[in-house]
């Protein structure tokens, strides 16, 4: 006996799950208005950040999704393996697993199964922090994939532990007058390093994401790049002394690619802030408008016409790569 | 990524697990049942609040999970406005949450065969469990790391998120939680996290309080003829308790915690029944 209270769908939200290479996947579909012929559509993938849910920070990939949807572009945040709802097991050396492309495989795999199971003529990849680089590993790798939304990429490996004194040291240098003149110092000590180095990327840089980059982004996929105010930095530049990354990668592009860099003035590196939430909204509508337009949009559609996983299987007129799974909570009372 | 089985056993149920949304007044409450068959008891997880939900998400899965694979049903739920639950978090109020609560524990309690209920509540959701629990609501009562109050809980919340605020701000840019809390205080909203605290939501929570007879366990077992167990998380417990490093502390082995916590619910439970089959 199912609860009649407990539903699946609600809106047009609806709790779907995934095959993730034999690790079962949980995740949410934002159904879109049908604004266009079903197999004209692309999809939105929103992919963890680090070990967050894939609600995201402040439940901003939420909001966004349901955002994105109502642009009409269905839209799916789905956890990955051992993280969220999803089963499997993350290892503890989660930073280091997504910076080797960790992740490629299956979330390749969710969008392969997407695209059929929702007749979509391919997806966009949405990432955030560690989850833009888990998007970038996974666009090159899935030929299905037709754009990438970044906010915040990194390109580097990043220390995930810090020294404590090193903590300590800048903690204090953002506190005192003192520590602030000698970090300045710091940067211009290092800006001479790196104008030595021919501003060359640092021995950290991420080559093998790099690699990738060059090949979707030389390839003419459209990517957005979003980018929040860093520490000490000056608008989108980055920080006396380090290596500007933004720049780098928009060179390494190519004049043939179709990247538009943005940055995010008011936003905090989350991107979850009002402030951050909205101006993110703002140039993805743009962007997505640009880039992959609705030609037969319907402006009298609304929220009843937006197709359900189950309806899209009747429409779609083809044979689903997997059964869609609906379960619901206190279902078989 | 392959399965691996996880020391603290997280994988025993997973096949069993099944979400879903709840209605209430407004708004649906997003909720993970893990289900079992003819359980020993049943628990409602009443998890953190706001950002600390997705902070702690890992370990608070696990929990359940591990609750699970030892024979003991589970309900876990995301708070109104918060997470995958739908409402404008804005908005929303402890009487709200307290709602969610009673209604979600009436809906586990409906569910056979018959199991005693017990409820958990952490940080926040301990004082919803608990003032459920004082109003008559669950066979049992489990809290880790209550507060005294709702402000006790978000001003902890607080620190936390004005600590990482300050990592990108220098000298006078740099404002203290003081500051914050002055600002909520004068009536302005203020964006912790990406949730929206409204200066009602600060003023409503000093009255929040955990009832009188939760104060310890030994008043607990003076004032309810029911079982009640409280502990206080220590840093080990990050994220679960204050403290950690996003991605790492939140993907160790729990064990520790887990195992003695489950042993409790178990044997609780068993007593409960022992004693409902005499009557």
């Amino acid at each position: 006996m199912r609860d009649p209270q407990m539903t699946c769908e609600i809106g047009t939200r609806e709790l779907i799950e995934l095959d993730g290479l034999g690790v079962r996947l949980r995740g949410t579909y934002h159904r879109a208005p049908q604004r266009a012929a079903m197999q004209d559509r692309v999809g939105v993938l929103f992919v963890n950040s680090l070990s967050l849910p894939r609600a995201a920070s402040g439940d901003s990939a939420v909001h966004w999704a349901d955002a994105i949807a109502a642009f009409g572009y269905p839209s799916f945040r789905v956890d990955l393996p051992g993280l969220g709802d999803s089963e499997g097991h993350a290892t503890t050396d989660l930073l280091d697993f997504i910076n080797a492309g960790g992740f490629t495989s299956v979330a390749a795999a969710v969008v392969k199964q997407l695209v059929q199971r929702f007749s979509l003529s391919g997806v966009i990849l949405f990432g955030h922090c560690a989850g833009s680089v888990s998007a970038l590993y996974a666009g090159a790798a899935s030929p299905e994939c037709r754009g990438l939304i970044l906010l915040d990429p990194y390109f580097h490996l990043p220390q995930a532990k810090r020294p404590k004194l090193r903590e300590e040291l800048s903690d204090w240098a953002r506190r005192s007058k003192l520590g602030r003149l000698l970090s300045n110092a710091y940067d211009h000590v290092r800006s001479l390093a790196l104008l030595a180095r021919g501003n060359a990327p640092p021995p950290n840089a991420n080559a093998q994401l790099l690699a990738r980059w060059k090949q979707v982004a030389s390839a003419g996929m459209p990517a957005l790049l979003l980018k929040a105010p860093g520490i000490k930095a000056q608008g989108a530049k980055p920080r006396v002394g380090e290596f500007d990354y933004m720049d780098y990668i928009v060179e390494l592009a190519g004049k043939k690619s179709r990247v538009a860099a943005e940055f995010v003035e008011g936003a905090d590196h989350s991107f979850a802030n009002r402030k951050g939430r909205d101006e993110v909204e703002r140039h993805i509508e743009q962007w997505l408008a640009a880039n992959f337009p609705l030609p037969r949009f319907d402006v009298s559609a609304g929220d009843a016409q937006a197709p359900r996983s189950n309806d899209v299987k009747l429409d779609a007129n083809k044979q689903m790569a997997a059964p869609v799974a609906r379960y619901c909570a206190l279902e078989g009372r | 990524m392959h399965i691996e089985n996880q020391p603290d056993g997280q994988l025993a149920s997973e096949s069993n697990e099944r979400a879903g949304y709840f209605q209430v007044s407004g708004a649906h409450l997003y909720t993970v049942l893990h289900e079992v068959k003819n359980p020993v008891a049943r628990v409602l997880l009443v998890g953190p609040f706001a950002s600390e939900r997705h902070n702690s998400y890992l370990p608070w899965v696990r929990w359940a999970r591990h609750l699970a694979a030892g024979n003991i049903e589970v309900l876990r739920y995301d708070y109104r406005g918060i997470g995958e639950s739908t409402g404008d978090f804005e908005k929303m109020t402890f009487a709200d949450w307290a709602e969610d609560v009673r209604l979600l524990a009436a809906c586990l309690q409906q569910r056979a065969p018959h199991a005693p209920l017990l409820l958990h509540g952490l940080g926040l959701g301990a004082i919803l469990a608990g003032r459920a629990f004082d109003a008559g609501t669950g066979d049992g009562l489990l809290l880790w790391s209550p507060p005294a109050n709702a402000n006790q809980a978000l001003r902890a919340t607080l620190l936390r998120w004005v600590g990482l605020e300050q990592i990108f701000k220098f000298g006078d840019d740099r404002k203290s939680a003081s500051d914050y809390i002055r600002e909520l205080e004068q009536g302005s909203a203020l964006d912790v996290d990406g949730y929206r605290w409204s200066p009602e939501l600060w003023r409503d929570s000093f009255q929040f309080a955990m009832p009188a007879a939760l104060s310890s366990e030994a008043e607990a077992a003076r004032a309810y003829e029911r079982p009640v167990k409280m502990m206080k998380l220590t840093r080990d417990a990050a994220p679960l308790a204050k403290g950690g490093l996003v991605g790492y502390d939140d993907l160790k082995d729990f064990t520790w915690l887990f195992e003695p916590n489950r042993e409790w619910i178990a044997s609780t439970a068993s007593q409960l029944s022992k004693k409902a089959a005499y009557a």
